[in-house]
């Protein structure tokens, strides 16, 4: 059975427009998904039905199993379901870094031992441990970025949601938000899902699911998606940069084969022409 | 407008003797009328600081040097910072979260009425219309509309036809593509080189997107620490690859594409655009 499993599910804010409309999708463990789509199209929306921030009108959902209209499995089901969002600085609540993170098992009512013991597991999973101490103010965005997601593997998550998380951060912040989330892909086999708008950050992800005027419009392996060139243009995406040079080069007659996706992947091809 | 920045320091609290505190140390610049000039930089370096004592907003301190802009110098008490804002315009990360008037018409007309209060009703609405159009926007579908019931780009558009409806010489962007989708960031840059080809003069742009600075900047600084660490064009100041790693930056994917190749052996030279990489390829008879 899938982690995450969506069945025709719609959901509208103001009863009119259907923010996400008959949405049927399935997320499996351990998988690393990306949702792409233009401003609008219901990404965001559907990061916050995964943790039962809002709630379908219709149709199923079933996050490990448990059925999100069910109020009794709220509780379990946001421990199970992290979300970081775009702007670090509305998500910290303490004054000092551990405080922030013990915050969400606190509220769970774990023991004080075990929230030690999960306090030291989180920071150092994001490599943040030497920051135990000190104020998130004084962080920078990728630093507060990862004491959020800290706060998040505090409760032990199966599932990581990065909403946008990245958006607001400068090169370094951004690489090391993603390797933190790889990492805890493969390493803990979190199941991660990126909602982003950095077509870079998709080419890595086993499955991409492109979200257009609320319904998915696509979904596949980055190789898929991306071929599809004209259909990435309709839903106002854009491809990844390395692939946009390539295409250009076809353009004008160099001899490099379709499809590349990474600079590394292009520098190759150029190579295999000398 | 020339810009011209002298031994420029800056300190936030005033109290603090600790010189490993200060936000801007020793800058010294100068932008010429026509740059498309970009700040790269992490987070913390001084970016925002520097570019905020362009319009003023925040004042030079005592005996932390100088700032000329055109025929303002902002050392100097007598100094008409209102003047000063309607040739320098600004625009912040998220514009939109600036909206507030009831309709877009408002929103654009107030920074106008505030400084030139001179202008007659006509005047004021030409001018919220000459700025509508040239952001991209119907003024007369728009015009009555809530800005808070536009999509996030259109948004993104009223707050900047608020700041270019003065007209401003020098338009100074900080972050201003953060957020946006692939194809809202593309006719965003669009827009600014529209901009670019009429009164604005000179455009600032602050950014995390090394793409943006090495497709459309001539020219570009690197701010680490407080210090500007090296100005020039994309190629110059991305030249040297260990030391953009080091300060925490990336490079550009056409940079990236050139040192891939170079580690297999073949160099090519170009100016960092997808254009000049793309004639440095074919060029070399790679067909």
């Amino acid at each position: 059975m899938s982690l995450i499993n969506l069945e025709n599910v719609s959901f509208s804010y103001d009863k009119r427009i259907n923010a996400v409309s008959n949405v049927t999708l399935s997320v499996e463990q351990g998988q690393y998904v990306a949702i792409i789509g233009h401003n609008g199209s219901g990404k965001s929306t559907l990061a916050k039905l995964f943790n039962g921030l809002v709630l379908p009108d219709s149709g199923s959902l079933l996050v490990d199993g448990l059925d999100v209209l069910n109020k009794k499995h709220l509780l379990e089901i946001r421990k199970r379901v992290g979300v970081v969002f775009q702007n670090p600085d509305n998500q910290l609540v303490a004054s000092i870094v551990e405080d922030d993170v013990a915050f969400g098992p606190e509220n769970l009512g774990v023991n004080r031992n075990e929230i030690g013991e999960r306090i030291d597991f989180a920071l150092s999973s994001v490599g943040m441990q030497n920051f135990r101490h000190s104020s998130p103010t004084r962080l920078s965005g990728g630093q507060k970025q990862r004491i959020a997601i800290a706060g998040v593997l505090a409760l032990k998550p199966k599932i990581l949601v990065l909403d946008e998380s990245t958006a607001m951060l400068d090169p370094q912040g951004r690489k090391d938000v993603l390797d933190v989330a790889l990492k805890l892909n493969k390493e803990q086999k979190v199941t991660v899902i990126n909602i982003t708008h950095y077509m870079d950050e998709v080419v890595s992800a086993d499955k991409v699911i492109v979200m257009n005027k609320g319904k998915i419009a696509m979904s596949g392996t980055p190789k898929e998606i991306f071929r599809q060139k004209q259909k990435i243009e309709e839903y106002k995406l854009e491809l990844p940069l390395p692939a946009i040079i390539a295409d250009k080069l076809i353009e004008q007659g160099v001899g490099i084969k379709d499809g590349v996706l990474t600079e590394r992947e292009l520098a190759e091809e150029l190579c295999r022409l000398k | 407008m020339q810009i011209e920045v002298k031994n420029l320091s800056f300190t936030y609290s005033k109290d603090s003797k600790n010189l490993s505190n200060k936000a801007l140390d020793d800058i010294n610049l100068t932008i010429n009328e026509g740059d498309f000039f970009g700040i790269i930089g992490q987070t913390g370096s001084g970016k925002t600081t520097f570019v905020q004592h362009l319009n003023g907003l925040i004042r030079l301190q005592k005996n932390s040097g100088e700032i000329k802009i055109g025929d303002f110098d902002l050392s100097d008490k007598k100094c008409d910072f209102k003047a000063l804002r309607s040739k320098v315009g600004m625009v912040f990360q998220y514009p939109e979260h600036q909206l507030f008037a009831e309709t877009v018409f408002e929103d654009v007309a107030f920074g106008l009425k505030n400084f030139q209060p001179n202008l007659c009703d006509i005047e004021i609405a030409q001018r919220v219309e000459d700025a509508l159009f040239m952001v991209g926007l119907d003024f007369n579908k728009i015009k009555d509309k809530s800005p808070f019931e536009l999509s996030g780009g259109q948004k993104r558009r009223v707050a900047i036809a608020g700041v270019i409806v003065t007209r401003p010489e020098v338009l100074v962007l900080d972050e201003p593509a953060a957020g946006l989708d692939p194809i809202g960031k593309r006719d965003f840059i669009e827009l600014l080189h529209r901009l670019h080809r009429t009164f604005v003069k000179t455009i600032i742009i602050v950014s995390h997107d090394m793409n943006l600075v090495s497709e459309n900047c001539n020219r570009a600084g690197i701010f680490s620490k407080g210090k500007l660490i090296e100005v020039g064009t994309p190629k110059e100041i991305f030249a040297n690859v260990e030391k953009i790693k080091a300060l925490g930056l990336d490079l550009p994917t056409t940079a990236k594409l050139m040192h891939e190749l170079k580690s297999k052996g073949v160099n090519i030279d170009c100016d960092l655009t997808v254009q000049g990489f793309i004639h440095a390829i074919t060029g070399r008879g790679a067909k």
